[in-house]
């Protein structure tokens, strides 16, 4: 087991260093002179070779290559090509938005669709349940920017419920750290993107919670329950819920990984300062060292989930064995 | 005997799908579709850009649905019916070849792994991991900004990360598979690798391959809607996305609800087809699904 996790680990540093990698070369070998999107054409010669020095694009490759995984290691990640701030300070904040969103967002995506799907199980073959599956494959199709637009149109344009956009109203934004967390106003913005992700996602803990309720419930412990002569309340909940909730438990590291990465919609739609709304920004002006450094720590973050997911399943499901892992 | 069983696979791939209920749903919603597709040039009223004006010599803009606009209008006073029409096509071609190009990856990478086992599964393996660890919209912005905003780039930055499930799902699969008894036979016939490979196990997985190409279709059709809402896309060749960008870069969603209906509806209307089309498969790929 011990050796099980320690391998996963180097894994993982190995998989981020790899990813780092590809996109050092991703960024390097696009088409054209990179330094041209960096560097102004329009600067003088003197200039420009400033610049060059500055940015260590007059290196070769291999050196520049070293200088970029120093840096990344310690920290410095350069700076903004348009604001001209450390890329570091500029994540620091936008980072923790991005993770305050998704916290509430998944958590939120995960209660709902496990209750749900024990319903559905529950109730299985009533319209209920054929109602929630159907719904739930045509909310996964409809992708997070059309139910975000269709809330903004009618909850804020329309009713005037919910703000349109951002994390706090402007000039109201006194408290910091945790008690703007608890914030009436930050809370009333956590509201929409968080059900518009919640509205994506929600199909997979659903129905995987469905199927493995309904496997728990043909199983010998349950009868046994039954034959105890506990309530149908109490079997369910405190015998086959609990069990059931496994799968849904060590798949839910992997969906939230998935929703890092779509999470760059929902704060574009609802104009959250988080790293997706940043990644967008610095894209579309070729502002390179932020874009890198953001897609990097996503793809951090995605990893460690991975690795979290892998360690949790092998520790939650005892009938896992992870031996040789030869086949 | 080839043609014959072409057809015979072609009837049994009917069949399959028009077995439930969403299944023929789908087909016929990506049929329709499809047709569009095809026909796009010869039945679109107008051109993509081309700027309208009414009866009265004004221009038409932000005009709702009526007789002359059959869908409505954009803030430009263009035909959305005609951008609708050329952008099921746009849509049409990225999904379906980044979603095959994907299977393709996937299965072969899943096969090889499966079938090779030790160090080959090892490093096939290790790399779908990293792929697992790019974060997908993230990556296909950085990609199509670096190389620019091309049809063929997109296509090509979707297909590097939409196999990644498949090659898992397909190596579990051909694991399995490899275990059996007829492929000992094979074996010891003196069949080469590749004819087990890709005569014995592949065509036992058949279902599942067909299962993922309908996701991988569904999931390359997302990510394009997606990369260009945010503005990642051909300028020249729009698409479902691209019409929704349009409407929000011209901050009109509070009053255009045409031009926020039709595209919308038409992404989730695909993508529920492709979904239900694979929910068909699913129950010959599982069958324990069958009696649920």
């Amino acid at each position: 087991m011990q050796e099980y996790i320690i391998r996963r680990i180097l894994y993982t540093i190995m998989t981020i260093f790899a990813v780092a990698t590809i996109l050092f070369f991703i960024f390097r070998v696009m088409p054209g002179d990179p330094t041209a999107q960096v560097i102004s054409p329009a600067l003088d010669e003197a200039a420009q070779a400033r610049l060059k020095e500055a940015f260590g694009l007059d290196k070769p490759l291999i050196v520049q290559y070293v200088l970029y995984l120093k840096n990344l290691v310690t920290l410095n990640w350069g700076r903004s090509y348009t604001t001209q701030h450390e890329v570091f300070g500029i994540l620091k904040y936008r980072f923790w938005n991005t993770i305050f969103l998704m916290g509430a967002a998944m958590s939120f995506t995960l209660v709902v669709g496990a209750g749900l799907g024990m319903v559905m199980a529950w109730k299985r073959g009533s319209a209920l349940d054929v109602g929630s599956t159907v719904s739930a494959l045509v909310l996964q199709s409809a992708p997070p920017f059309v139910t975000g637009i269709l809330f903004l149109m009618i909850l804020s344009y329309r009713l005037d419920l919910f703000p349109t956009g951002g994390m706090a109203t402007p000039g109201m934004r006194l408290a910091t750290g945790i008690q703007m967390l608890f914030s009436k106003d930050f809370l009333h913005h956590l509201v929409l993107p968080t059900i518009t992700t919640a509205f994506y996602y929600l199909a997979t803990p659903m129905l995987i919670m469905r199927d493995s309720m309904l496997e728990v419930t043909g199983s010998d412990f349950i009868e046994l329950a039954q034959a105890k002569g506990l309530s149908p309340n109490r079997v369910m909940m405190k015998h086959a819920a609990r069990n059931a909730l496994l799968p849904v438990f060590t798949v839910s590291s992997v969906l939230i990984g998935f929703a890092l990465g779509g999470q760059v919609i929902v704060e574009q739609v609802f104009s959250w300062p988080g790293m997706g709304q940043l990644m967008v920004e610095a894209a579309s002006s070729h502002d390179y060292p932020v874009a890198q450094a953001t897609f990097l720590l996503l793809a951090a973050l995605v990893i460690f989930l991975n690795l979290i997911s892998d360690i949790s399943y092998c520790y939650l499901d005892p009938r896992i064995s992870v031996g040789g892992g030869k086949h | 005997m080839k043609l014959e069983s072409i057809k015979d696979f072609f009837v049994t791939q009917v069949g399959i799908i028009t077995s439930n209920r969403f299944g023929k749903f789908g087909a016929s919603i990506i049929l329709f579709f499809g047709v569009v597709a095809l026909l796009a040039p010869w039945i679109a009223p107008h051109d993509l850009w081309e700027s309208l004006r009414d009866s009265n010599g004004k221009l038409a803009m932000l005009r709702p649905p009526s007789l002359e606009f059959p869908l409505g209008t954009t803030a430009m006073g263009r035909d959305i019916l005609s951008q609708m029409i050329f952008a099921t096509r746009t849509t049409f071609l990225i999904g379906l070849v980044s979603g095959l190009i994907s299977i393709v990856i996937g299965a072969n990478i899943g096969l090889l792994s499966a079938f090779y086992g030790g160090k080959i599964d090892e490093i096939l393996m290790r790399f779908t991991d990293i792929v697992y660890g790019m974060p997908f919209l993230p990556f296909l912005i950085v990609l199509i900004s670096l190389f620019g905003r091309n049809i063929w780039f997109v296509i090509i930055a979707i297909c590097c990360i939409v196999w990644r499930t498949s090659a898992r799902v397909v190596r579990s699969q051909a694991l399995a598979i490899r275990q059996r008894q007829f492929i000992m036979a094979a074996r010891a016939r003196g069949c080469s690798n590749l004819r087990i490979i890709y005569g014995h196990i592949m065509p036992n997985i058949l279902p599942l391959l067909l299962l993922y190409t309908s996701f991988n279709i569904a999931w390359s059709v997302l990510a394009e809607a997606g990369a260009s809402f945010l503005g990642f896309s051909d300028p020249d060749n729009l698409t479902w996305g691209g019409m929704l960008y349009n409407l929000w870069i011209s901050g009109k969603i509070r009053t255009a609800w045409w031009w926020f209906a039709w595209p919308s509806i038409c992404i989730i209307l695909l993508v529920s087809s492709l979904v239900f089309i694979s929910r068909a498969y699913e129950e010959v790929a599982n069958p324990r699904l069958k009696q649920r």
